[in-house]
C-alpha cells in the first residue's frame, strides 16, 4: 500500500493545479446540467451523452482544420455550438412536450437517449480511442515557482473562472437570465405575466448543454477519447450538483472544487483508490446537508 | 374456506407453468436455456426492487449495488477462499441484506428524491472501491472463469437452479407482499404520515422492507455468477440501476410479476436485436423512449386496462 | 388522564401555541374552542406528536409524552383524525381500517402470515359499527367527503383508543351526516368508555355533548370549564364578538 509516500511540497503544489484544470472541466460540465436541473427540472441524464459528442466533434473539426492553433480553436467554438443545435432539435422535438411529466420519467426517458447517442457516437466515429493532439504552444511546461507544470491545464485553469463568471452574468445581470431564475420557482408565474416560458426553456436547455459540448470539446486533448466517458462524466457531474444544491450554479462550482481537489491530492495519499475520496466527501456533505451544501432551486 | 380454495387454484396455472418450465432444456436448444435462465435471474433481480419501489413507494435509485455484492460475494468465496462454494450462496443474502441495513440506516432518514440521491452516491461509493480493490476484486477486469460446482456448471444445470431458486424466492416474495407487513408498507407508500398516527414505526418498516428486497437481489447476483461464471463492476454500474427500473416501469410496477415481464423484455430485445446488429442499444433506446412517451403504464398496464374493465384494480394517480 | 401545561410551539417567530392548557379527565368528552388560526389543530399536532413543542409538557397517564414520535405516541393509547382527510385513498376501506388494526396487534412486521386471514374479524367489527360494511370493499378514494371523514374516524378506532382525538369531525358533512357523527361519539363514549377530546366549529354539537370546554384565541387557553361557565364568561364573548366566525 503506497501510503503518504509522495507528499513533498512540490507535488502537493502540482496536484492541486491538476485538480484545479480537473475543476474547470467538472465545474463547465455540472453548471449545465445544474442549469438544466435547476430551471426546467429535468434530471438529464443525456448531459454526459453531449458532452462525448462534444469531445468527439472537436477531434473530427481539429483534424479537418489540420490541428495547430487553428484547429483547437475552431474545435473549441465549433463543438459546443454544434451540441447547443443537437440538443436544440432533441428540445423542440422531444423535450418540450414531456416538462410535465415525472421526475423519474424524465430521468429514465434521458436515460434512454444516452443509450441511442451512445450507438450514434459508435457508429460514427467507430469504437477506437481518439486522441487530439495539442498545438505546440500548449504542450510542454512552465514554470511557476520553480516547479514545472503543464501548460495546458493552466489554460484550463484561466478559463474555469471566465465561464463561471459569464454564467455569473448570464443568470444575474441579464434579462433572460432574471426570467430563467423566476421561472425555476415559479413557472406557472412567469408564464401568467406574458412571458413566453417555453421559449425560455429551451434557451436555458441549449445554453446547458452548450457547457456540456464546451466541457468535452476542452477535455479532449486532455485524455483517450471513448465510449464510456459518456457513462463516467454523468455520475461525477451528478453528484457535484447533488452535493452543491440542486439548480445552484455556485454549489456546482463547490462541488466540482471538492471533487476535483480530493481527487487529485488523493493520489498522493492513497493512489489506488483516489477515485474514492471524492464520493466519501459526497456521502459525507450530503449526511450533513442533505439537500446540498448551498441553497437548492427546489 | 373458500378463501383457501381459491386460492389453491390460482395457484394452478402457476404450477402448470412450473412443470412446463422443467422440461425446456429437453426441447430448446442450448442458447435459448441459457437465455430463459438469465431472463429468470433478471427478472427476479427487478422483482425484488419492486418491493421497494412499487410496495414501498421508494426511491430505490441504486438497487444494482445489491445484486452486485452478491454475485462478488460468490465470485470471492469461491476463487479467493478454500470455504465450500454452498458458503458463498448461502452468504450472499446475507452480505447483500448488510450491505442494505447500512446503506439504508443511513438514507431512511430521508425522503423521496434526497433518499434516491444519498443513495446514489453510497452506490457509486461501493462501485468504486470495487472498481479500484485489485488484488481482492479483480478491479476493473473483475473475476472471470469461476469453478462453479459441477452439479450447476452446465447450461442445464444452471438453468434448473436459477428456476428452482427463482420460483422459490418468488413465493417467498409473495407471502410477504401479502403479509400485514406487506399491507403496512403499502399503507407507508400512501400516506406515511398517517400511517406513524396509527402507530407504524415508518422507518423501521421502510428498512425491514430494504433489507429484503436487498436480500433477493444478492440471491439473484448468486445466480449470475452459476448462469455466467464472471462478476465485474458493471453488475453494480449506476446504469443498471436504471435498466432495473426500466424493466419495473416497462412491465407494470403495481403488479408482482410485472417486472419480470420487463426483464424478460430487455434481456430478449438485447439478444435478439444483439444477433442482427451491433446496435442494439440503440434499438433499446428507441424502444424505451417510445413506451415512455405512450405506455407510461408499463405494458402489462396496457394491457390490463384494455382487458379489465372497471375498478378492479386501484386507479393509479399521478402524484 | 391528560394534562397539557405551558405549551409553546412557534413556527419562524410567528407564535403558533403558547401558554396552553388542557385538561382532560378518563371518560370526559372535551371540547376544544376558538376562533380560526386560534391554534387548535396546532395543540393537537403536538399532543398526537405530529410536531414537537418548544417547550411545556404534556402528560398521559402520568407519563410527559412531548417530543415521542407519533407512533409511540399512538402506542400509548392515543389515536386521531384528521382535519384534512388524511386517509390511504389507494387502499379499500377495509383494508385502511385493517391497516391500524394490524398495527394495535403489533402485527406489523408479520412478514409469512397470510393478511387476509389476520385482523378480520375486527375491522368488520369496527365497519359495522361505523354503517360501512357494504362500502367495505370500495376503493378510499372514491368515497364522498362526509364518508371519507367517518372513515377517518374508523382508520383511528382500529388502535382500540383509550382517548380519541377528533380534528373538526364533522367539516363538511351535511346535517344529516354531522347528527349521525354526533350519536357516533355519543355511542363511543357511554358504552365504549372511550374519552374524547376534539375541536369543532358547529357550536350547537359541542354544546351538546360535552363535559368540559376549552376556549383558545390567538394560542392561548381563555378558559377551560363546564358548558354552562363557558357560554357566560366574558372573555370568550369578547373572544368571539371579535372573530366573525361563530355566534354562542
Amino acid at each position: 500500500m503506497d501510503f503518504a509516500s509522495n507528499i513533498t511540497i512540490s507535488a502537493l503544489f502540482q496536484q492541486t493545479l491538476v485538480g484545479l484544470s480537473r475543476t474547470t472541466i467538472l465545474f463547465i460540465v455540472a453548471s449545465g446540467l445544474s442549469l438544466i436541473l435547476g430551471v426546467l427540472r429535468i434530471p438529464n441524464v443525456a448531459h454526459g451523452s453531449l458532452y462525448m459528442i462534444g469531445a468527439f466533434i472537436m477531434y473530427s473539426v481539429n483534424l479537418f482544420f489540420g490541428g495547430g492553433q487553428a484547429g483547437f480553436w475552431m474545435a473549441v467554438l465549433l463543438s459546443p455550438l454544434a451540441v447547443a443545435l443537437i440538443s436544440l432539435v432533441v428540445e423542440r422535438g422531444l423535450f418540450q412536450h414531456l416538462y410535465e411529466r415525472e421526475h423519474l420519467m424524465l430521468l429514465l426517458f434521458t436515460f434512454s437517449i444516452t443509450l441511442v447517442f451512445g450507438d450514434l457516437v459508435k457508429m460514427i466515429w467507430g469504437s477506437d480511442y481518439r486522441c487530439v493532439d495539442l498545438p505546440s504552444a500548449f504542450q510542454g511546461f512552465f514554470t511557476i515557482l520553480g516547479f514545472p507544470f503543464p501548460r495546458y491545464n493552466l489554460l484550463l485553469i484561466i478559463i474555469g473562472p471566465i465561464v463561471a463568471f459569464g454564467l455569473w452574468f448570464l443568470t444575474n445581470k441579464t434579462r433572460i437570465g432574471k426570467i430563467a431564475r423566476a421561472a425555476a420557482v415559479d413557472r406557472e408565474m412567469v408564464g401568467a405575466i406574458g412571458i413566453n416560458v417555453s421559449l425560455i426553456f429551451a434557451a436555458v436547455f441549449v445554453i446547458g448543454c452548450f457547457l456540456a459540448g464546451l466541457g468535452g470539446a476542452l477535455v479532449a486533448p486532455t485524455q483517450n477519447i471513448r465510449q464510456g466517458m459518456d457513462h463516467a462524466i454523468i455520475i461525477e457531474a451528478f453528484l457535484i450538483v447533488i452535493m452543491g444544491g440542486l439548480g445552484n450554479i455556485w454549489g456546482a462550482l463547490l462541488g466540482a472544487l471538492i471533487f476535483g481537489l480530493t481527487d487529485s491530492i488523493g493520489i498522493l495519499v492513497w493512489p489506488q483508490f483516489a477515485i474514492v475520496f471524492p464520493y466519501v466527501v459526497v456521502v459525507i456533505a450530503l449526511l450533513f446537508c442533505p439537500k446540498g451544501l448551498l441553497k437548492s432551486t427546489w | 374456506m373458500s378463501d383457501n380454495r381459491s386460492a389453491w387454484k390460482a395457484l394452478v396455472p402457476w404450477l402448470a407453468v412450473f412443470v412446463l418450465l422443467l422440461f425446456v432444456p429437453r426441447f430448446l436448444p442450448r442458447f435459448h436455456v441459457y437465455l430463459l435462465g438469465l431472463i429468470f435471474t433478471t427478472g427476479l433481480l427487478a422483482v425484488s426492487l419492486n418491493l421497494v419501489l412499487g410496495l414501498g413507494g421508494m426511491y430505490q435509485f441504486h438497487h444494482a449495488v445489491f445484486y452486485g455484492i452478491g454475485a462478488y460475494t460468490v465470485a470471492i468465496v469461491i476463487t479467493k477462499t478454500t470455504l465450500s462454494p454452498c458458503i458463498g450462496f448461502l452468504l450472499a443474502p446475507v452480505v447483500s441484506a448488510l450491505l442494505s441495513l447500512a446503506i439504508g440506516l443511513i438514507c431512511v432518514r430521508l425522503s423521496k428524491l434526497y433518499f434516491g440521491m444519498l443513495q446514489i452516491s453510497l452506490g457509486s461509493l461501493v462501485w468504486a472501491v470495487v472498481f479500484r480493490w485489485y488484488s481482492f476484486t479483480g478491479g476493473d477486469d473483475g473475476i472471470h472463469g469461476i469453478p462453479v460446482p459441477d452439479i450447476i456448471s452446465s447450461t442445464d444445470g444452471a438453468y434448473y437452479f436459477s428456476l428452482i431458486l427463482t420460483a422459490i424466492c418468488l413465493i417467498v416474495m409473495q407471502r410477504i407482499v401479502n403479509s400485514p407487513f406487506g399491507r403496512s408498507f403499502q399503507a407507508v407508500r400512501d400516506n406515511p404520515v398517517r400511517s406513524e398516527a396509527v402507530g407504524i414505526n415508518v422507518k423501521r418498516v421502510q428498512l425491514t422492507g430494504m433489507v429484503i428486497s436487498g436480500a433477493f437481489a444478492g440471491i439473484a447476483g448468486s445466480l449470475f455468477v452459476v448462469i455466467e461464471g464472471s462478476v465485474f463492476p458493471e453488475l453494480m454500474f449506476w446504469t443498471l440501476s436504471l435498466e432495473i427500473i426500466i424493466m419495473c416501469l416497462l412491465g407494470g410496477w403495481f403488479t408482482f410479476l410485472g417486472p419480470m415481464l420487463g426483464a424478460a423484455i430487455i434481456v430478449l430485445l438485447r439478444t435478439v436485436v444483439g444477433i442482427y446488429t451491433e446496435y442494439w442499444t440503440l434499438v433499446l433506446g428507441i424502444v424505451l423512449m417510445l413506451l415512455i412517451l405512450f405506455l407510461p403504464q408499463g405494458v402489462l398496464g396496457f394491457f390490463l386496462e384494455k382487458f379489465k374493465r372497471g375498478g378492479m384494480k386501484a386507479v393509479q394517480e399521478r402524484k | 388522564m391528560l394534562l397539557v401545561e405551558n405549551l409553546q410551539k412557534s413556527f419562524d417567530g410567528f407564535i403558533a401555541v403558547s401558554d396552553a392548557r388542557l385538561e382532560v379527565e378518563k371518560g370526559e368528552v372535551v371540547a376544544v374552542i376558538g376562533p380560526n388560526g386560534a391554534g387548535k389543530t396546532t395543540l393537537f399536532n403536538l399532543i398526537t406528536g405530529q410536531l414537537r413543542a418548544d417547550s411545556g409538557r404534556i402528560l398521559f397517564k402520568g407519563e410527559n409524552i412531548s417530543g415521542m414520535p407519533s407512533y409511540e405516541i399512538c402506542r400509548k393509547g392515543i389515536s386521531r383524525s384528521f382535519q384534512v382527510v388524511n386517509i390511504f385513498s389507494r387502499l379499500t376501506v377495509f383494508e385502511n381500517v385493517r391497516v391500524s388494526v394490524i398495527s394495535h396487534n403489533k402485527r406489523t412486521f408479520n412478514l409469512f402470515s397470510r393478511a387476509e386471514s389476520i385482523a378480520v374479524s375486527e375491522t368488520e367489527e369496527i365497519l359495522q359499527s361505523l354503517g360501512f360494511s357494504e362500502k367495505a370493499n370500495r376503493i378510499s378514494g372514491s368515497l364522498s367527503h362526509g364518508d371519507q371523514k367517518v372513515l377517518e374516524m374508523a382508520i383511528a378506532l382500529g388502535n382500540r383508543p383509550e382517548l380519541l382525538i377528533l380534528d373538526e369531525p364533522t367539516a363538511g358533512m351535511s346535517p344529516e351526516e354531522t347528527r349521525d357523527t354526533l350519536e357516533l361519539m355519543k355511542l363511543l363514549s357511554r358504552e365504549r368508555g372511550i374519552t374524547i377530546l376534539f375541536c369543532e366549529h358547529d357550536m350547537e354539537l359541542v354544546f351538546s355533548i360535552s363535559n368540559r370546554i376549552m376556549v383558545m384565541q390567538h394560542g392561548r387557553t381563555i378558559i377551560q370549564s363546564k358548558p354552562d361557565v363557558v357560554r357566560n364568561d366574558t372573555h370568550v364573548q369578547e373572544a368571539y364578538l371579535g372573530g366573525a366566525d361563530e355566534r354562542i
